[in-house]
This record gives C-alpha cells, structure tokens and sequence, in this order.
C-alpha cells in the first residue's frame, strides 16, 4: 500500500504567539510542528535536506481529522471530532506531546451522528472561544472554565466558517446561508443567501458557503457561489470577483485587499473593485486554509490538499515550501 | 789647413788607384775595380766611412758658403779664389761619390747575409713539426694498447675467496698467483672451464634418465589404454540387466559425466538445484544438462593447459587469454584467407569474448496446474558471469490479450529480488573486458541475444560480485564460486520462484475475468453489493501512454511506478459519466497493491490534481486498505471499490441523473467536504467519512 501521507491535506494551520513555531493539522489526525527560524535564518553549517520537514509531527487521534487551530497567548487550541484540546505552547515544541492541558467534549445528540469543530475564532479580549460546528450550532465558551456560554442557532447544516469583527460575528455553512450575529444580543439579526443572487450563484457547484469575512463595511464570502463583495449596513452585493474557481475555502481581508482561494491553482489578492492584484501559485489542488500573520512576523502560508506547504514572505511570491509528510 | 791636407792626401790616393787600374782592359778593369771596392768595402769600418763622409758634406757646404762670400766682394781677387774653391769642391765630391759606392755594396753584402739566416731558420722549422707528429702518433699507440681488453673479462669467475678454497692447489697454485695477478688470472680461468665441463657431463646424464621414466611412463599408459575396452564391455554386459531392473544409472553416469565438465559456478547450480529435485521430487524441480560434450572436453584441455597462468596472475590473465586466443584464431584464419576485413575481425572479436561455456544447465520449476518456466543458465567464459534464459510453459491457453502478458517469461522474472532487473552485468569487470576487447556497445545491447544476467542467477551459481564492489581488495578480481551462497540462493530462488508463479497465474485469472467484464473479489471483502458502475473496458497500456496521462506526473515524479510495471487501463461507467483508471501493477503483485491513477469525465474532464473528490477517491483505494482484515488486496477487490466509489461520489452530488439508492449518514461532512467513501456493515451497510 502506498504512504497515505502522499494523499494528505491540511485543514488548519496556526503561528505560535512567539512567531517561532507553525502548527498545521491534517486529516489523519496529526499535527506538525515546524520551526520556521530554522526555515527562514537557516545555519549553513547545520543545514540538513529535510530542513523543510517538520520539526515534529504528534498523532492526536487517528481516524478523526484536525479541522481547526487556533493560538491564544498561552494556549495551542485543536479543533478535532467532538472535542477542542488546549496545550500549552510550551509543550507543544518537544519531542513528545503530552495530555492536553485542558479539553471540552461536545457531546452530539444523535448517536452515530459526530460533531466536527469546524471553525475556531477567538474574540479580542480572548475571553470567549467561538466553536462552529458539523451538529449546525456555534458554541460559545469561556475560555477561563471552558464552560458552554451560549449557542447560537441558526444554520441547518454544518458550519464551515465563523469570523467576527467588534461586536458582529459572521458564520457561514453548507446549507448556502450567511448569518449575521450580534454578540451582546445573541441573536442573528441579519443573514444574506448568495445562492439565490442570480449573479452570485453557481448551481453546478452547490450553495454551500465555504468562507466568510467581516470588515468594518465589508462582508466577503464565496463557497459554491462566486466569491463577491457585501455592504455590511445594505447587504447588497457590490462587487462579484471574476476568478475561474470551482469552489472557494478561503476568504480574509487584509490592507484593503481580499485574499481568496479555494479550488484552484491559485490563491488571488483582489482590490474591493474587482481588479486581480497578485495571483500566488500554490501547490495544493484545494486551498483549505491560508494563515496570514503581521505579528510577531510577517508571513502567509497557504495549505490544503497537498502535503506542501507554501509560505510566502512579501505575500507576492511563493519563497519556500515545507512539506508534511 | 789640417783640412785641406788630408783631402789632398786622399785624392792623390785615389788617383793612383784609377791610374792604376785604366792601364788594365775595359771589362778586367771593372771586375777588378767591382772586386777591389768589396774588398775595400769589408776592410773599412762603414762608421768610420759615416763620419768621413759627414765631415766632407760639411767642407762643401763651406766653400759653397765662402763662394757666395767672395761672390758678394765681386773682386778679381775673389773670383780667382772661387775658381780655386771651384776645384777644391769637385775633388770632395768625388769622394763623396766613392763613399756612397761603398755604402752600396755593404748594404747588399748585408741582405745577402740575412737571406742566408732566412733559409736555414725554416729548414730547422720544418724538421721540428716532423718530430712533433711523430710524438703524438705513438702516443696514440701508446693508448689504444692501454685500452685493449680481453674476452676472458666478459666471464663471470668464481669470486677469489671461494676459487683458492675450492680449486686444487695445481691449478689456483697460491705461491705464484697470489702475487701475480695475470697469472691468478689465467688459473681461474682455467678452473673455470675445468667446473663447466663437468656440469655439462652431469646435465646429459640428468636428460637421459628423465627419458627412461617417460618411456616408463608412457608405457604404464598403453597398459591401462587396454584397459578400457575391458571395462567398456563389462559395462554392455550389465546392460540388460539394468533394464531388467529398471535402473537409470546410464543416463545418470552419462550426465555426472556432463557435470564434471561444467564451469565451476555451473557445477554448483547443478548440484544444488539437483539436489532439491531429488528433495522436492521432479514435479517441483527437475534439472538437466544440454550442450556439446566435446567441445566441453576439447576446451577444458585447452584451459588446463593454459591453467598455470591463469591461477597465478590476476584479472590481466583472462585479458590475456582473449587475446591469444584471438591471435590464435587470427593466425589460423590468416593461413586460410589472405585478407581478413575489418569486420569480420571486430566480428570475431565480439563473438570470442561473448563466449558461453558450451554446456548449460536447464532448471525447470513447476508449479502444481502444470504451468512450469524452463531457465536456461550459460557460463559466459570470458566475462565470468551467468546468463539466464527461459521459456514458460503454460498448460492451457489463456484468452485474453492483456492477461497473456503477465505470463510471459520476461514478466514472470521482472525484479524477482527488489531491483534486481537483469538489465545490465553485475560484475563490475564487464565494461572494461568489453572495452578491452574493443566493443564499445555496453553489456546491455547483448542481452536480448544471450540472455539475462540476473543477480540471483549468480548467487545461485555461488557467484557474488557485491563483495568485490564493497570490498578495498580490487585486486583479487578473480571470483571463486561460493558453496554456501549458492546453497541458500537456490533454495530461496526456488520458493520465490514458485510463489511468483503461483501469483501470476492467479493474476491472469483475474485479469481475464476483468477483460470480459467479470469483477469477482477476494472472499471477506465487504462491500455494498448493488453497484450501478460497470466495467466496460480493460486493456494493457504502453509506459509511453500511461506517462503522458496528466493524472499520473505524481506517481512517476515519486518514483512509485516505473517502465516496469504493467500497465492497464480500466474504464468504469454510469451513464454519462465515465471514469478511466490507470493501473500500474507491480511485478511483485500481490505484496505490493496496484496503483490506481484516475481521471473522470463528468461536467469536465477531473483528476486527483484538480479535483479533491478525485483525490479522495485515489486516496481510498491506494491507500486505505485495513492491514487487519487480512484480505489481501487484489486488483479485483480494488476495482470493486473504484465502483463503490464512483457510486458514492455521483449519488451524493445530488445530480437528477444519480438517484440516490446508499444509505449515507451525511453525504458531506467538514470543512473539505467529504464523501461517504467507507462503508459500515450495520444493517444494510452504511457509507460514512470516517
């Protein structure tokens, strides 16, 4: 039988607080560490042929995928099947990783029926923890007593995306809804559907919504249908982007600019009007996360279905690319 | 005047003489005057003449001055004076005439004289240059006899010490010789030929004897020549009895006797795969011996003879030995056909070191349904390795185009041993004997003509050429055939032969049921039995075509799959849709599962590099495979799943054209969203993610 790790895929990735350390998990279940000082600064001297393998690569579970990741200051929290573990960083960089230092069960009502943590996003003040989900709902949790704060309950199929801004939250989920969500409130008070935008949708694709994202005065979101430009206080679409996917994962702002992919050889930087800025080749044939990170160090490193990693320094062109396997 | 007294004096002198001498005849007169004037001339000083005639110059200047005193005074007086001054002048110069006569004849006296001096200072001259060459000719002599030397020199002696202690006191006699050192000489000279003489009495003796042992020898030889006909008949004589009882020991001799005339790396194969024959029985194994005897013997002769050479030196040997044997080969022709072209020469050269041993050996394994491979295994004498050839025997025709492939012989023996793809020597020697003998193809070119040289034929023959590549010690090139590897080799070759057969003959099956159409999987293989997909095509693909599919550059860049795999591809439809799956299977099949590369064309054409549902379906049938539900994953069982698959996939696209008729618990799950690919026997079954 071949190696299956030719056949893997990244779902998540995150930067460690300290900028040192990318975590990315895949679908098997594992996680790898890679030290991207020694990526970057290389010694010469001690530079080996898998420096661009991960440093360590930890088996959290198998059979169940990793399908989110997200730092706190303190924390590396996984998103896996019907549980989110927290490790300390510290940990996280030795050989061995052991228990986690806390976990949450989510416990699905209908047996058979499992629970992915789909979504992870972390409020600013990094109190609430926000969890959306494949049982439909997204959960709130206090990040002090892992305890369930609220639900919010509104999709009627999983949730593939949760982004917030100030006090909206934005989710977005296979059953082609966008919902607008009110954190004092708890409640959805606004919701677009691009499938039945006769110039969004894209029937042959599906309606699920891949990716979405909150601006200040700006929704961007795409899925089956067309990644395109929402006014946040209208909710009318204003731009449609014309780039020739088959499905969009990945949508985030960044410096007036969308970053987008999804399934497609490229990953596109598009200005508000619609004009393509830069077009990154990337090595994974579906784009399933793109971590963009100013702080502690500047980089965009884009995974998916590939056992490659691109990462980009200037977020112009492809410098390097690490390899899970 | 004092002055004018002796100028007359002179004058009257002079007179008397020419007064004396005009009385005589003209010509007497002036020899005698001429003879008279020398005489005078050698009597007088001329010094004296010198000062005489300085002093007459100075009286005439005088008068000439006192002359053109008087002159000036102009008196008769004073001319009467000149005319007496007139005289007195004319009588000096008259002397002064005489004086420069003499002076004449001195001079030339003088010359004469020193003419004369000349003469003989070059006589003497000459007379010295005589002597001198004189000298250096014998000096030359001298030398040349310095530097003559004698033959005796050239004679290596006896060193003096070991002539006084050996030789007889009459010949070295010391007394004599000690001081004279010729005569020392000429008596070892002399002991010198006294010692060689009796060598040379001994050497004839020793020839002599060494004659009559061979004679002896030769006649011990005739006796047991004789022999042999006895022997021959008591042979025929026991032959009816020997089929009376039924015996084989005949052909048994006969072949032992083949045996021993087998190269050594041979002879260890044969009696080793014998012996397992015999272990196994004949059903299993059975080994044999072809060729030509004699040319087996008459070579055999040949490299016993030339044996001594060969076991002493190293690697070179062989080297030489192709040449003479190519020099003997060429002169021989040479005598036959005047003008050999080049060619036919490179030809022969070629053929001389490509060389097999005349015998081979024939190993024919069988397996239980009659399907038996006949391996032909021949000693390239010069390259010193083991080429295989082989002929497979099926026991009943197989249908099928792509089916009849995986049994060919070629294929059955394709990377037996991993890497082991008999395509080039394994002996590290082979490119340089090649180029030694002016080939410059390299080994490879030859083997479709003499077969494959495999590296487990070597090791059965006991041949192991990896320790010389590991080993420092190059120069020991000459490799002795290994009892013990051989031993173990063709033990292990026997077994992975036979499972290999037995696999490939399990593979054709398959493949023809998969030709017409027929899946039928391993027994224990779960899988949801209505399957709406079909198989429509299965055919054997070329390396060429399979390497141009878009959908297979991952395999070929990870070096999964190589030109020698075989190559299939299959083609799966469901209505409009229709999948096509590249199947590499390795020769090692069933151990290693087939590798499935596909490509769908639905809504557009898709492969696991564009589309991740395609990926994902590659993914489950490469690689998901349970180690622990110990069904072996064969190609059947794999399509079988490609069917599954494809269904899965199409049903849950939730297209009008594919009812769904699965049970599936979320037709698309996560973030990637995912198909039900792996089915659950839970009531009807149940197809989840994961």
């Amino acid at each position: 039988m071949l190696d299956k790790m030719l056949y893997n895929t990244i779902l998540s990735q995150t930067l460690s607080p300290c900028g040192k350390y990318l975590v990315a998990g895949n679908i098997y279940g594992q996680i790898a560490v890679f030290d991207l000082d020694n990526i970057f600064n290389p010694v010469v001297e001690l530079l080996t042929s898998d420096y661009n393998k991960p440093k360590q690569i930890h088996t959290l579970e198998s059979g169940s995928q990793v399908c989110s990741l997200i730092t706190t200051n303190k924390f590396l929290v996984v998103g896996t099947v019907n549980q989110i573990s927290g490790w300390d960083w510290k940990a996280v960089g030795h050989s061995k990783l052991g228990k986690p230092s806390w976990t949450i069960e989510i416990r699905p009502q209908v047996q058979f029926e499992n629970c992915d943590i789909n979504c992870l996003w972390c409020s600013e003040d990094e109190e609430k923890l926000y969890a959306g989900c494949g049982d439909n709902i997204i959960y709130v949790f206090n990040l002090e007593d892992g305890r369930v704060i609220h639900t919010y309950e509104g999709h009627s199929d999983f949730v593939h995306c949760v982004h917030g801004n100030g006090q909206q939250l934005i989710s977005s989920g296979e059953d082609g809804l966008v919902l607008l969500w009110d954190r004092r409130t708890k409640k959805s008070h606004n919701k677009i559907v691009p499938h039945s935008n006769s110039k969004v949708q894209r029937p042959d694709i599906g309606k699920w919504v891949g990716a979405a994202a909150l601006d200040n005065d700006w929704i961007v979101c795409g899925g089956g249908p067309r990644l395109s430009l929402w006014h946040l206080r209208s909710l009318d679409v204003v731009t449609v982007f014309d780039i020739p996917d088959k499905g969009i994962h990945v949508s985030l702002f960044h410096d007036d600019c969308v970053f987008a992919g999804g399934v497609s050889k490229q990953l596109y930087q598009l200005s508000y009007a619609g004009d393509v800025r830069v077009e990154l080749p990337v090595s994974a044939t579906t784009v399933y996360s793109a971590l963009l990170a100013t702080q502690p160090r500047k980089v965009l490193s884009i995974a998916g279905s590939s056992p490659e990693i691109d990462l980009c320094t200037t977020f112009n062109y492809r410098d390097q690319v690490l390899h899970f396997r | 005047m004092g002055k004018d007294d002796l100028s007359t004096k002179k004058r009257r002198k002079l007179t008397t003489q020419t007064s004396n001498d005009a009385k005589l005849l003209p010509g007497d007169v002036y020899k005698r005057v001429v003879e008279f004037e020398e005489s005078e001339a050698q009597i007088r000083s001329a010094d004296k003449d010198a000062c005489l005639f300085k002093k007459l110059c100075q009286d005439v200047r005088q008068i000439f001055s006192d002359v053109a005193e008087l002159k000036a005074k102009g008196t008769d007086e004073a001319i009467e004076k000149i005319t007496a001054k007139k005289i007195e002048a004319s009588l000096i110069l008259v002397a002064l005439k005489k004086l420069n006569r003499l002076e004449k004849v001195r001079t030339r006296a003088g010359r004469d004289a020193l003419h004369k001096e000349k003469q003989r200072v070059d006589s003497t001259h000459l007379l010295l240059q005589n002597l001198l060459y004189e000298a250096d000719h014998l000096d030359k002599e001298v030398t040349k006899c310095l530097q003559f030397k004698s033959k005796d020199e050239e004679i290596e002696l006896v060193p003096i010490k070991d002539f006084y202690r050996d030789a007889p006191a009459e010949i070295s006699r010391p007394d004599i010789t000690k001081t004279d050192e010729h005569q020392q000489q000429l008596a070892r000279l002399e002991w010198e030929l006294r010692q060689r003489r009796e060598l040379a009495g001994v050497c004839s003796e020793l020839v002599a004897s060494k004659e009559r042992v061979a004679a002896a020898i030769a006649a011990a030889r005739s006796r047991l020549d004789a022999l042999g006909p006895h022997l021959k008949d008591v042979l025929k004589a026991t032959k009816p009895l020997q089929e009376c009882l039924a015996l084989r020991l005949d052909e048994k001799r006969a072949e032992t006797q083949a045996a021993a005339l087998l190269p050594p790396p041979l002879f260890l194969l044969y009696a080793n795969a014998g012996a397992y024959s015999d272990v196994l029985g004949a059903k299993n194994v059975t080994v044999a011996i072809s060729g030509d005897e004699d040319e087996a013997r008459r070579q055999e002769q040949v490299t016993n003879e030339e044996s001594d050479v060969v076991l002493s030196n190293d690697s070179d040997s062989d080297l030489d030995n192709i040449d003479e044997d190519l020099r003997d080969s060429k002169k021989k022709r040479h005598h036959r056909t005047a003008k050999i072209s080049k060619e036919e020469k490179a030809e022969a050269k070629k053929k001389e070191v490509l060389k097999m041993h005349p015998l081979n050996v024939h190993v024919t394994v069988k397996n239980s349904d009659e399907t038996s491979l006949n391996l032909v295994f021949s000693y390239m004498i010069h390259l010193k390795i083991v080429v295989v050839k082989f002929i497979m025997n099926v026991s009943k025709p197989v249908t099928g185009v792509s089916a009849a492939d995986v049994l060919t012989g070629d294929c059955v023996l394709t990377e037996l041993y991993i890497g082991d793809t008999g395509s080039d020597s394994p002996h590290p020697a082979t490119a340089y004997l090649l180029n030694a003998a002016g080939i410059s193809e390299p080994f490879s070119h030859f083997i479709s003509e003499i077969g494959k040289p495999y590296i487990w034929a070597q090791r059965m023959c006991g041949l192991d050429f990896m320790t010389i590549v590991s080993g420092e010690n190059k120069s020991n090139m000459n490799i002795q055939p290994c009892q013990s590897l051989s031993v173990t080799s063709v033990e292990n070759f026997i077994f992975t032969l036979k499972k290999r057969l037995k696999a490939r003959v399990e593979l054709m099956k398959e493949l023809q049921d998969l030709e017409s159409g027929k899946i039928v999987p391993s027994k224990g293989f779960s899988c949801s039995l209505k399957l709406s997909g079909s198989l429509t095509q299965w055919q054997s693909i070329t390396w060429h075509e399979y390497s141009q599919a878009p959908s297979t550059a991952h395999f070929i860049s990870e070096n999964l799959v190589t030109e020698a795999n075989m190559l299939y591809r299959a083609i799966v439809t469901r209505q409009s849709a229709k999948l096509v799956a590249l199947v590499a299977v390795c020769s090692d099949y069933p151990k290693k599962a087939p590798l499935f590369s596909l490509t769908m064309h639905w809504n557009g054409t898709h492969n696991a590099l564009t589309n991740d549902d395609i990926r994902d379906i590659e993914r489950v049938i490469n690689t998901d495979w349970d180690p622990s539900a110990k069904v072996p994953c064969t190609l059947s069982s794999q399509i079988m799943k490609l069917l599954t698959c494809l269904d899965v996939l199409l049903e849950s696209m939730g297209s009008p054209e594919f009812p769904p008729d699965k049970v599936m618990l979320q037709s698309v799950r996560g973030r990637n969203r995912m198909k039900p690919y792996k089915f659950l026997k839970q009531g009807a079954g149940v197809f989840v993610q994961y």
